[in-house]
């Protein structure tokens, strides 16, 4: 993968937000609704209708990018290479430790950029691990 | 496997052949059936389906386009040069991308479970198209409105690749 400065990956960041949600609009399927079950009805109406997501796994002929969207619509890209196994659960892992080291550091501002030491060192070592 | 649509596009830009197999989701019963409680969390929901609504078959495909020169853009960026786009997928259905060296650029929309389908465009690209549209000698060079593409045998050869080398 090249190097890339910092303004290239805001340029990057904001133009993958654009091509996220183009990705939803073009869904040319009618969406089945969230709970097929019987007993819809019974549970409460969650203001949540089923919504086509976007973008989740990209691959090109050098890698392969998985993006998982939390629920508050934070981005989480995972680049690998196209033939590395069980991404979903690395990023879940990786979704833990954000939640653990960035989400409970106080001195964290949401929505800025994340510099929280212990979050970099569970991420090295996390993927070590799996290398 | 489940096929959507298939466009071909031309290096200026314009899509000069499309087809959908699929109507298109003009008003999807699942946000009518949805509870209209009214309240401010589903309004965006909601406006998205009547924007969808309000969509023509000439924006989808400059939606499309738009993406994947986008796409093939940002791949390029952080993979190197020599790096090309290959699909995408959502949750819905998946994407293919294939691009000739004359910058003509074929898509195909599957459903999720699908295998890269590079080779099929490219063959597509190589049996069909150049076959009968190309060596057609009375095409034009260029295809201004997609001219001349959509003709018998192309419609014909792409029905029937379609039929024995992805069956249902």
């Amino acid at each position: 993968m090249s190097k890339l400065s910092s303004n290239d990956f805001l340029i990057l960041a904001g133009s993958f937000h654009g091509m996220h949600a183009i990705t939803k609009q073009l869904c040319p399927v009618p969406l089945t609704p969230a709970n097929p079950s019987g007993n819809a009805a019974i549970l409460a109406p969650t203001p949540f209708g089923s919504r086509p997501t976007g973008i989740e796994v990209l691959e090109s002929s050098h890698f392969r990018m998985q993006c998982f969207q939390t629920l508050t619509g934070t981005k989480f890209l995972l680049f690998t290479e196209p033939q590395q196994p069980n991404i979903d659960s690395m990023m879940k892992k990786i979704y833990e430790l954000y939640a653990d080291y960035v989400m409970k550091n106080p001195f964290y501002t949401v929505e800025m950029p994340i510099r929280c030491e212990k979050f970099d060192r569970g991420l090295d070592g996390f993927v070590k691990v799996r290398s | 496997m489940v096929l959507y649509a298939f466009y071909i596009f031309d290096r200026h830009t314009e899509c000069i052949y499309s087809r959908r197999w699929t109507p298109r989701p003009v008003s999807s019963s699942g946000k009518n059936a949805r509870p209209q409680s009214g309240s401010s969390i589903t309004s965006n929901g909601d406006t998205a389906a009547v924007g969808r609504r309000g969509m023509s078959q000439s924006d989808d495909e400059k939606l499309i386009f738009g993406l994947v020169f986008s796409l093939r853009n940002m791949v390029q960026k952080l993979g190197g040069e020599d790096d090309t786009f290959l699909s995408y997928r959502t949750g819905e259905y998946k994407l293919h991308y294939y691009e000739t060296p004359t910058r003509m650029k074929f898509v195909m929309l599957t459903d999720t479970k699908q295998n890269n389908l590079r080779p099929y465009l490219h063959q597509i690209w190589a049996n069909l198209y150049v076959e009968y549209v190309v060596k057609n000698p009375l095409a034009p060079v260029e295809h201004p409105g997609g001219v001349a593409v959509a003709n018998e045998m192309f419609e014909a050869g792409l029905e029937a690749f379609i039929v024995a080398v992805l069956p249902a």
